[in-house]
C-alpha cells in the first residue's frame, strides 16, 4: 500500500519481519545516539525534547520533557527508565507492530531517554501475550550490546545503561504507571495517588521515568532532525509529530498506520483503512481504545490530537480506532467492554470494584431483553460515580457507556421496548463468574504483523 | 496555617492536615470507611466526598485526599455530595448481607451507621450477591468475608502499620479477598486491632462473639494492667463479666491500638475459682469478721514481738490506691514499710529510671515513634512490652535506625540490628553506642575486648546515634545508672509491671524488698505478714517457702494463688475492673481507670442458666470483695489506728514529686509530673550480675506470663504442661556437654528442676535464658558451675 505521508516510526517497516540492525543503521539509525552520548550534555537533549513538544503516547498526553524535568536536581543515586509496553487497552496494537517493525528504533529511543535523564537501568514492561516481542527485544538488545551501544561504557564513554525486559503477569491495571512500578517491585499493583511523583520516588523509591514505548521511539528522529522538524510533521496546530493509529473493526483494511497527529477520523477510516467493508455502513467508532466514547458519523471530522479531542469532550486515548457497522449491537459491544473492565479492575476503590459490575449487570439485563426504564436511570446514576474513582480506570470504563447513552440512546430503548436484542444477539449469560463470563486466555499470542497487509 | 470554611464555619488547621480532619476539628463527621487517623488516607472507599465550592480546589473531591488550603469553602451537605455518597453506599450494600440482627458487629458498625444516615433502605440493584468462603484466623479474630466492603483498613494496618505479611488482599476486581493463603492463626501480636478497625462485621473479636450487644454492655475507660506501658482501653462488661477489651485512643501513649496481650488477657476477674469469700482459718466468714480476726491476730503479733514483727508485702500489679493504703497502714501501725519489689536493687533501679525523666527528655510512645535512631537495651520489645514494638515499627517506617541490645534472640517486624550482649555487657554497650562515634573504636577495645561479635554492630550504632537528631534510648531500669547525660537522647524506661512505677514513687527509698522479708521470716524477726495482691510463689519463692513459720498470715487478693490458700485470714479484694484506680506508666504518666462493673458472681453462673438468672429475694452472690485500699482502712480502724481516708492523696501530698497532683481529677490523657526531684538512692554496683557463671535472663511470652494474665483462664494463657525450656548459646551448651533437645536440671531456689535445653546462635554468650514459668522463678541471677547439669 502506498502511503504519501512521512513515515518516521515505520520507515523501516518490512512485510512480515523486523528490520535488522544493519538495515536500521543504513537508514541513519543510531546516528542520534552517536551524536549525543559523550558529545552533548544530557540537559541539551532534554531541552530539545522540551522544545519539540513531544507528548506521551500512552493516552494521557503528558509532555515527555516536563515529566523528565521532575527528577529532583542534584539527586545522587540510581535512576530508572521504565518503558511501558503493557498495551492491554482493547483494540490497541501499535506498540507490538512498532517493536516488530523496527526494534532498534525503540532501543535507541530508550537509550536516548536514559542519557537525557542519566538513568542506569531500563526496564521494558511487556505483557505476557507479547512473548515473541519480548524475545525479539531481548535478542536485538543483545545485538546493540554487542555493538557497544548498550551496557557498560556506551560508545566508550562513562555513560552506562542496560535494558531488561520484564514480563508482566498480565493485568490491564499494570499499564498505569504507578501500578506498573509496584508490579515490577513484586507487590500488589494498586495505583498510587498523592505523594511524590514517580519521577521523584518511583521504582525502589528512586526517580523513575515511565514512558510509553511509542513516545520513546520518537526520540531518535527528534534528536536527529530537531524540534521544528518534529512539530512540522503534525497536521493540527497544537500537535507535534506523527502518531500510530491502530484501526480495527469493520473496515476494509484494518491495520496500524503512521499518520500525522491531527489527522481526522474520517481520513483515517475512509482513506487509509479503505473505508467500510463492502456492504456495510458506518455506525460508530471508538477513537482511542476501550476507554473512550463512541463517536457517531457526525463527529468524524474531529482532529485526532490531544487538545482538539479534549476540547470536543473526547479523549485521544491510544488512538486505536474500533469501527462498528450498522449491524453491530452497541449495547452488546459496550457490555463486552464492560466485561473486560469489570474483570480487570484492581479492586482498590468502590466505584471501580463495585460500580463496574453494577453497570455490567444492568447492561446484561438490557441486552438480554430484561431491561427496564429504571435500569436506564440506574445506569445514568452510576456514571458520575465511576467518574470519581481513584485512578483513570473507572472513568475510562464509563466512557463507552456515556457514548452509548449520548448518541445511541434509541438503540438502548429499542432493547427495552422489544424485550430482546434488536440485532438478534443471544442473551448474555446472566450468572457468569463474578469476574467475567469468558475464560481468560493467558500466554503468548502470535503477532498479527506476520500477516501484515503492507 | 491554612484557613478554610467548612459548612459555613471557619477553621484553622496545621499545614498538611486533610479536609476530613479539619472538619473533625469542628465536630463535623464526614462519612468515611477507609480513612483512619492512624492509617491515613487510602482514597479507596470514596465515601468522604464533599463539595469544594470555592478556593484552590473546585468540585466534588475526597476530603481524605485533599489537604486543607487557604480559601477553601467546603460544603459537606451539598446535594451533589450527598447524592454521590448515597450511590457509594448503594454500591457497598449491593453485596453486603442485609442481616444485621445476626451480625456480631450490629450496633457498633460503621457501615450500619452510614447506611442509615445515607438513607439507603431499599436495594434496587437486581444482581446476585457475591459470596466468599471464610477462614479460620485463630482464636482471636473471626472472619466473615461476605460482610467485607474492601476499605483495606485491615491490610494497611496488618502489613504497613505492623509489618506482618501473613494476612492481606488477594485476587483483583470484585473478588478481592482479605485473608491468608491458608487457614491458620494470625501471626501478628496486634491482630486483635483488626476487630476494632474493621468498619463492618468482617473481622470481629472472636472471644466476645455472640456474648453481648455493645449497647447492652457497661463500658468504662480503663488502662491495661498487663505491662508497664499503660495503654488506654475500654472495658466492656455484660452481666458482671468483662466480655471485651477495646483500644481507647490516647495520642501520646498507645495511639489507637492495643496489643493482643492487653486485649485478650482478661478473664481472671470472672474465674469460677476466684476467691470471693472472706475466710478465717479456712472457714468462710463475713468480711467484717475476717477484718476483726486479722486485726486481732496482727495485734497479738505486735504485742508479742513489737511492731517490727509484722511485715507487709504488696505487689506491682496493684493500683496506686492499694499501694498507698498499705503504706499508710504500715506507717500508722509502726510496721516497716511494705515490700513491693522482689529485690532492693530492682526498686532502686526503677526509682533511678524514673528520676531521669525530666520533661525535656522523657518520651512517650508517640515521641519514641518520631525518633530517628533508637537503642533498645535489655528489652525484648515484642514480649516485655509489645506495644513498644509497634512504636519502634513506626519509627523504622520513617527510616529510623533501630538497635536492640538484648541477650535473647529477638525477632521484630521491621529492620533492626541485634546486639546479642550479655546483661553484664549492656552498660558497656550503652556507653559505647551513646558515646561519641569517633571514640567508639577505642572504647570497644578497652571495654568489650572479648566480644568481637558485637564490634561491627556497635560501631554502626555509635555512628547512627551520634548522627541522629532525635536519638532515643528504651532501656530496662537496671541500666538507669549508666544512662548518658547527653541531653539529645530521649529516654523511655521499659517496666514490665503495671504498678512498678507507682510503687517506686510511693515507697520510701529504703523500703524492704520481698527478698528482705524472706530473710526476716527465716531469721524469725518477722512473725506476722500481711500480703496484698501478691502471688509469693512467683514473686519470691524464698518467702513463699517460709510462710509456714509465720504466726499470722493475712492475705488480701482476688486471684486463687497458693498464697491465698495458705492464708490464716483471707480478705477478698476487687479487681481493677471493679474498683478502678490509678496506675503510673513507665514514663511516669498517672492515669485513672474507671470501674466498669460491680463485684459479684457473673450472672451466667448465678441462677443455673435461667433468665432472669436469679431470685430477687436474696443478696447477689460473690459481692464480698472490697477494694484492697478499703480493706487496709478497715484493718486500720479495727486496730484503732489513725489511717487517712484517702491514703493516696494524703501520701502524695507528702512526696515532693506528687504533691501538686490532684488524683481526683486526672486529665483523660494522663498527667506526667516532673519526676526529676525524686530522691535517688546512692549508686550501687550494676544491678545486673557480675562475676562468673551463666547470667540468668527470663524470657517472656506474649500470653500468660504476667501475674494477672496467668490467671486469665483462657486456652492461650493456660500454663504449659511440658517441662520448661532453657535456651543456651550453642557454644555454651557444648561446653556444658549439652545439645539441643537434651534434658538437664537447673537449681531453682531449693529445688532441682528438669528442663529441656534449646540452643541458638542469635543470642549472647554466657547467658541462660529461662522461660517465665513459676517452677523457674527461684533461679538465681547468676547460675554457678553446678547450677546446670546434664540429666
Amino acid at each position: 500500500m502506498q502511503i504519501d505521508t512521512p513515515q518516521v516510526l515505520f520507515k523501516n517497516r518490512h512485510l512480515g519481519r523486523p528490520a535488522t540492525f544493519d538495515e536500521y543503521r543504513a537508514g541513519g539509525g543510531y546516528e542520534a545516539l552517536m551524536a549525543s552520548v559523550g558529545k552533548r550534555a544530557p540537559d541539551a537533549l532534554l531541552q530539545i525534547v522540551l522544545a519539540s513538544d513531544l507528548r506521551g503516547r500512552g493516552g494521557a498526553g503528558f509532555p515527555a520533557g516536563r515529566k523528565w524535568q521532575g527528577i529532583p536536581a542534584g539527586y545522587a543515586g540510581p535512576r530508572y527508565v521504565v518503558v511501558n509496553t503493557d498495551e492491554m487497552e482493547p483494540g490497541t496494537f501499535k506498540d507490538r507492530v512498532l517493536v516488530n517493525a523496527d526494534p532498534h528504533l525503540v532501543i535507541e529511543g530508550i537509550i536516548l531517554c536514559a542519557y537525557a535523564v542519566s538513568a542506569t537501568e531500563g526496564i521494558c514492561f511487556i505483557r505476557p501475550s507479547y512473548e515473541s516481542d519480548a524475545v525479539l527485544l531481548e535478542r536485538e538488545a543483545q545485538v546493540a550490546r554487542d555493538h557497544g551501544l548498550l551496557g557498560k561504557n556506551i560508545l566508550g564513554t562513562d555513560f552506562s545503561f542496560d535494558l531488561h525486559v520484564h514480563r508482566s503477569a498480565g493485568r490491564y491495571i499494570c499499564g498505569e504507571a504507578t501500578a506498573q512500578i509496584r508490579a515490577i517491585s513484586g507487590v500488589r499493583p494498586n495505583p498510587r495517588k498523592g505523594g511524590p511523583r514517580t519521577s521523584v520516588k518511583g521504582l525502589w523509591d528512586c526517580p523513575t521515568i515511565v514512558n510509553n514505548l511509542e513516545t520513546l521511539a520518537n526520540l531518535p528522529g527528534i534528536i536527529q532532525n530537531g524540534p521544528d522538524w518534529f512539530k512540522s510533521l503534525a497536521r493540527s496546530a497544537t500537535g507535534a509529530g506523527t502518531k500510530l493509529y491502530s484501526v480495527s473493526g469493520r473496515v476494509a483494511r484494518p491495520g496500524c498506520f503512521e499518520l500525522p497527529i491531527g489527522a481526522t477520523l474520517r481520513e483515517i477510516i475512509f482513506e487509509h483503512a479503505g473505508g467500510m467493508q463492502p456492504g456495510r455502513t458506518f455506525k460508530a467508532v471508538l477513537p482511542g481504545g476501550a476507554s473512550t466514547a463512541y463517536l457517531p458519523q457526525s463527529l468524524l471530522d474531529l482532529e485526532m490530537d490531544f487538545d482538539p479531542m479534549r476540547k470536543a469532550g473526547q479523549r485521544l486515548g491510544t488512538a486505536s480506532l474500533m469501527v462498528f457497522d450498522q449491524d453491530t449491537c452497541l449495547v452488546g459491544a459496550t457490555l463486552s467492554l464492560i466485561e473486560f473492565f469489570a474483570r480487570e479492575s484492581c479492586g482498590w476503590c468502590t466505584p471501580c470494584r463495585e460500580g463496574i459490575p453494577y453497570v455490567r449487570e444492568l447492561l446484561r439485563r438490557i441486552e438480554g431483553g430484561q431491561g427496564t426504564e429504571d435500569d436506564l436511570a440506574m445506569l445514568r446514576d452510576m456514571i458520575p460515580v465511576l467518574q470519581r474513582a481513584y485512578c483513570a480506570f473507572a472513568p475510562g470504563a464509563a466512557e463507552p457507556v456515556i457514548g452509548l447513552l449520548t448518541h445511541f440512546e434509541d438503540e438502548v430503548r429499542r432493547h427495552i421496548a422489544e424485550r430482546r436484542c434488536p440485532f438478534g444477539n443471544p442473551p448474555p449469560a446472566m450468572r457468569g463468574k463474578a469476574c467475567g463470563t469468558r475464560p481468560i486466555r493467558f500466554g503468548p499470542t502470535p503477532c498479527p504483523e506476520d500477516q501484515c497487509p503492507i | 496555617m491554612p484557613d478554610l470554611i467548612i459548612d459555613g464555619r471557619p477553621v484553622s488547621v496545621a499545614k498538611g492536615v486533610m479536609v476530613i480532619e479539619a472538619a473533625e476539628a469542628l465536630g463535623i463527621m464526614i462519612p468515611r470507611f477507609c480513612w483512619h487517623k492512624a492509617l491515613g488516607a487510602a482514597g479507596a472507599c470514596r465515601m468522604c466526598a464533599v463539595m469544594f465550592v470555592d478556593g484552590p480546589v473546585r468540585g466534588l473531591e475526597m476530603s481524605c485526599m485533599t489537604p486543607a488550603a487557604d480559601g477553601m469553602v467546603v460544603e459537606t451537605g451539598h446535594p451533589e455530595a450527598v447524592a454521590f455518597r448515597r450511590r457509594i453506599i448503594e454500591l457497598l450494600m449491593a453485596n453486603h448481607p442485609h442481616d444485621c440482627p445476626v451480625c456480631d458487629e450490629g450496633g457498633q458498625c460503621l457501615l450500619q451507621d452510614e447506611t442509615i444516615s445515607g438513607n439507603h433502605a431499599l436495594r434496587r440493584y437486581p444482581g446476585r450477591k457475591r459470596t466468599y468462603p471464610d477462614q479460620d484466623l485463630g482464636p482471636f479474630v473471626q472472619h466473615e468475608m461476605n460482610r467485607c466492603i474492601h476499605c483495606y483498613r485491615c491490610a494497611r494496618f496488618y502489613q504497613e502499620y505492623c509489618g506482618y505479611r501473613d494476612f492481606g488482599p488477594m485476587q483483583n476486581a470484585n473478588r478481592v479477598y482479605f485473608g491468608r493463603f491458608a487457614d491458620g492463626a494470625l501471626e501478628s501480636p496486634f491482630a486483635g486491632n483488626l476487630a476494632d478497625l474493621c468498619p463492618t462485621g468482617t473481622l470481629t473479636d472472636k472471644t466476645a462473639r455472640y456474648t453481648s450487644r455493645r449497647w447492652d454492655c457497661q463500658r468504662a475507660p480503663s488502662v491495661c494492667p498487663h505491662c508497664g506501658l499503660g495503654c488506654n482501653t475500654v472495658a466492656l462488661s455484660r452481666y458482671r463479666e468483662v466480655v471485651r477489651i477495646e483500644a481507647r485512643e490516647n495520642a501520646a501513649v498507645n495511639g489507637s491500638f492495643l496489643c493482643d496481650r492487653g486485649r485478650f488477657s482478661h478473664g481472671y476477674e470472672s474465674r469460677p475459682d476466684r476467691p470471693r469469700l472472706a475466710a478465717v482459718d479456712g472457714r468462710p466468714a463475713t468480711v467484717a469478721e475476717a477484718v476483726q480476726a486479722a486485726a486481732g491476730r496482727l495485734r497479738a503479733v505486735m504485742d508479742r514481738h513489737g511492731p517490727s514483727g509484722v511485715a507487709v508485702a504488696g505487689s506491682l500489679r496493684s493500683a496506686m490506691e492499694t499501694q498507698a493504703g498499705l503504706i499508710a497502714l504500715a506507717r500508722a501501725a509502726g510496721w516497716p514499710a511494705p515490700a513491693f519489689f522482689r529485690t532492693g536493687k530492682g526498686q532502686a533501679a526503677v526509682r533511678r529510671a524514673l528520676a531521669r525523666l525530666t520533661p525535656d527528655r522523657a518520651l512517650a510512645m508517640a515521641g519514641l515513634s518520631r525518633a530517628d535512631a533508637v537503642l533498645v537495651l535489655g528489652v525484648s520489645p515484642l514480649f516485655d512490652a509489645p506495644m513498644l514494638a509497634l512504636a519502634l515499627r513506626q519509627a523504622a517506617r520513617a527510616e529510623a535506625k533501630i538497635f536492640v541490645a538484648d541477650p535473647r534472640p529477638v525477632a521484630l517486624p521491621f529492620p533492626f540490628v541485634h546486639l546479642p550482649a550479655s546483661p553484664r555487657h549492656l552498660a558497656a554497650v550503652l556507653a559505647i553506642a551513646a558515646g561519641p562515634a569517633e571514640a567508639a573504636q577505642t572504647a570497644i577495645q578497652t571495654r568489650l575486648p572479648l566480644s568481637p561479635e558485637l564490634w561491627p554492630a556497635l560501631t554502626q550504632a555509635a555512628a547512627a546515634l551520634s548522627a541522629a537528631k532525635r536519638p532515643a534510648l528504651a532501656f530496662a531500669p537496671a541500666l538507669a545508672g549508666a544512662l548518658p547525660d547527653d541531653a539529645r537522647f530521649g529516654l523511655f524506661p521499659v517496666l514490665t509491671d503495671a504498678g512498678a512505677a507507682g510503687a517506686a514513687l510511693l515507697s520510701p527509698p529504703d523500703a524492704a524488698s520481698l527478698a528482705d522479708l524472706a530473710e526476716g521470716v527465716e531469721a524469725g524477726r518477722i512473725r506476722g505478714l500481711l500480703v496484698a495482691e501478691a502471688d509469693l510463689d512467683v514473686l519470691s519463692p524464698a518467702l513463699a517457702g517460709q510462710l509456714g513459720k509465720l504466726e499470722t498470715l493475712v492475705v488480701c487478693d482476688h486471684l486463687p494463688t497458693r498464697t491465698v490458700a495458705a492464708a490464716h485470714v483471707f480478705l477478698p479484694t476487687t479487681t481493677l475492673f471493679e474498683s478502678g484506680g490509678t496506675l503510673c506508666t513507665n514514663e511516669g504518666r498517672l492515669q485513672h481507670l474507671a470501674s466498669v462493673q460491680p463485684p459479684g458472681e457473673p450472672a451466667a453462673r448465678d441462677g443455673g442458666g435461667s433468665h432472669p438468672p436469679r431470685a430477687y429475694d436474696r443478696p447477689l452472690p460473690g459481692t464480698q470483695p472490697r477494694p484492697a485500699a478499703t480493706l487496709c482502712a478497715a484493718l486500720g480502724d479495727a486496730l484503732s489506728l489513725d489511717v487517712p481516708q484517702t491514703p493516696l492523696a494524703a501520701l502524695a501530698a507528702t512526696l515532693p514529686v506528687l504533691s501538686a497532683v490532684d488524683f481526683a481529677a486526672l486529665p483523660a490523657e494522663g498527667l506526667r509530673p516532673d519526676l526529676s526531684a525524686l530522691a535517688v538512692p546512692p549508686e550501687t554496683p550494676p544491678a545486673f550480675p557480675g562475676g562468673e557463671g551463666l547470667a540468668v535472663v527470663v524470657d517472656h511470652g506474649l500470653f500468660g506470663d504476667d501475674e494477672l494474665g496467668r490467671f486469665a483462664d483462657r486456652p492461650w494463657t493456660a500454663a504449659p504442661t511440658d517441662p520448661p525450656a532453657i535456651l543456651l548459646h550453642i557454644d555454651d551448651a557444648a561446653s556444658h556437654e549439652l545439645a539441643d533437645g537434651d534434658k538437664a536440671t537447673v537449681e531453682s531456689g531449693e529445688s532441682l528442676v528438669t528442663v529441656v535445653v534449646r540452643t541458638s546462635r542469635a543470642m549472647a554468650r554466657g547467658v541462660l535464658i529461662a522461660a517465665c514459668r513459676p517452677e523457674l522463678a527461684g533461679l538465681p541471677p547468676s547460675l554457678g558451675p553446678c547450677g546446670l547439669r546434664r540429666k
